[in-house]
């Protein structure tokens, strides 16, 4: 029963949105701050529900994961992951920081491992 | 947040879900911590900084807004509620545009269910204050259809507002409707309506709470938008609410004279441009029985607030969207009331307790004893809110 004529709706805001900081660009980037706050949300209440659905199963005792102590090995695999993901997170003033490269530049700038 | 109690409710993953979840919070975040955090920041350094400069206090809602603009507190607030209105709408986008075609099944099985009724006009001309602008920035508007037979604008602003109000409009959405109806009933035990009119009543949420409080009256709802008419009738069938709902301008009401013994309306007025607003009222007064009540529960005129609470509510007006709502909260009821022809002593208004805060009781209580308008409570969707409500008898 699709008629002939439908069309997605519309999501954008029909002339635009107010800004208050200085700079617009702030007011985005609290913007997206916030959305992926929402994103975490969304994930701890998915944990949530599955630890329940876990103990409700008796997969695991209720109260369990937050007793468990991660093995040697996996907390030394997490501690490298996480230094990884705090500079992920803060690559956008790395970026800032690096000189600026030309087009003319002859040696690309070494790739720094992490 | 809250969840839509009626068969139209749209089914949400589990993300999804948590995702309104989260907007609820942050909105009532926003507007209960942050707003209070605001006021203190205003009290502590804008209003002693004004004072300082001009020797006197700020004399009305805009020279608050003006004084308060610069300070980095107006700014945190400001745009985190601009974000998190944008994110109500976003939330109920995803589930809505899966479920437009099961929706519109649903809706087309309820239609059949109940003696309630949907008139449609379609050489109706949508008025510009309502097609060519996004209030409180809702793409699309209550207007907007996107196939034929379309109600999905409807579902957005159902859904939307069960995120938005973060529980303080009631478990229906009809807290304005019910708290104002009770206390009508119980302020007036000899008054009994039979026809009761509803003016810009969207999906009818607060239509319905009539017909809950008055059931031998012929309620019935009046709007421009066709969407959310079908909506609006589909809902009341899915919750057995023999109500009607027509599309009209409230502007140029197609009943004849002295047909209804209520005219009421609920958040509507400031959505009208100042120039309508008069023929609205004129319209309610033509189509009032002598001894009937016209009614509209709305945000306070800011006469009867204190500026910052002028302010606030006008934030609004200035970055929500709503350009119709500061003209009109400029406007002085009692004169509106005298223009449109009810006499000056005919007039009232009143502030109701919000059943879904206070509870039933309250409203009971607050016949006996008036409160007074200027409050930060009153038409603040926060903790211990209150409605106000102006109208006339005729
Ligand atoms: C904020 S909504 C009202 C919501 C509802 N009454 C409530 O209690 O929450 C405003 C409604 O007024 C309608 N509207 C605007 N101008 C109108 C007019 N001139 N005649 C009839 N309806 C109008 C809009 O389409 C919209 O549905």
């Amino acid at each position: 029963m699709t008629s002939k004529d439908k069309q997605p709706m519309r999501r954008n805001i029909r002339g635009g949105r107010p800004y208050f900081f200085a700079d617009p660009a702030t007011d985005k980037v609290l913007n997206m701050v916030v959305t992926l706050a929402s994103e975490v949300w969304a994930l701890r209440e998915r944990v949530m529900a599955m630890e329940a659905i876990g103990a409700k199963r008796g997969a695991f005792k209720a109260g369990e994961v937050d007793a468990y102590e991660f093995p040697p090995a996996l907390e030394q695999r997490m501690a490298g992951e996480r230094q990884e993901f705090i500079a992920n997170l803060f690559r956008v003033l790395g970026e800032q920081a690096e000189p600026k490269k030309t087009a003319t530049a002859k040696k690309p700038a070494k790739k720094k491992k992490r | 947040m809250l969840e839509l109690k009626h068969d139209l409710r749209l089914a949400k993953t589990r993300d999804e879900h948590a995702r309104m979840n989260f907007v609820s919070g942050l909105r009532a975040y926003v507007l209960n911590d942050m707003a209070t955090g605001m006021r203190a920041s205003y009290d502590a350094e804008v209003e002693p900084a004004f004072r300082r400069k001009a020797r006197r206090a700020p004399k009305d809602g805009p020279e608050v807004h003006q004084a308060i603009r610069s300070n980095e507190f107006f700014k945190f607030y400001s745009s985190l509620r601009v974000t998190a209105q944008d994110m109500v709408w976003q939330s109920v986008f995803p589930p809505l545009e899966r479920q437009r075609e099961s929706l519109k099944k649903k809706a087309k099985a309820l239609a059949t269910r109940r003696p309630g009724k949907l008139k449609l006009d379609a050489q109706l001309e949508v008025p510009r204050s309502v097609s060519a602008l996004d209030v409180h920035l809702m793409p699309g508007n209550y207007d907007g259809e996107y196939e034929s037979e379309d109600l999905a604008a409807g579902s957005l602003y159902d859904n939307g507002l069960a995120v938005f109000s973060f529980g303080l409009m009631g478990q229906n959405l009809d807290d304005i409707g019910e708290s104002i109806s009770r206390f009508i009933k119980a302020r007036y035990p000899k008054f009994k309506p039979a026809e009761i009119l509803d003016l810009g009543c969207t999906i009818g949420h607060n239509t319905g709470s009539w017909k809950d409080t008055y059931p031998s009256a012929h309620v019935r709802g009046i709007d421009v938008a066709a969407p959310c008419l079908r909506y609006a009738h589909a809902r009341a069938q899915a919750q057995n609410r023999a109500v009607d709902f027509e599309q009209m301008n409230a502007t140029a009401l197609k009943y004849v004279d002295a047909s209804f013994d209520v005219v009421f309306s609920s958040m509507f007025l400031h959505e009208v441009p100042r120039k309508d607003i008069a023929k609205v009222l004129a319209e309610a007064y033509r189509v009032l029985k002598p001894g009937g009540l016209m009614l509209h529960m709305e945000l306070p005129p800011n006469a009867q607030l204190s500026p910052y609470d002028a302010f606030y509510l006008d934030w609004d007006s200035s970055y929500n969207n709503e350009p119709y709502y500061k003209p009109f909260r400029d406007l002085v009821p009692q004169r509106l009331c005298r223009q449109a022809g009810f006499k000056s002593t005919n007039y009232v208004q009143f502030v109701v307790p919000s059943i879904a805060w206070f509870g039933e009781q309250a409203v009971t209580r607050a016949v006996a004893a008036q409160g007074a308008v200027d409050s930060d409570k009153t038409g603040r969707l926060s903790d211990g809110l209150q409605w106000y409500c102006f109208g006339a008898w005729k």
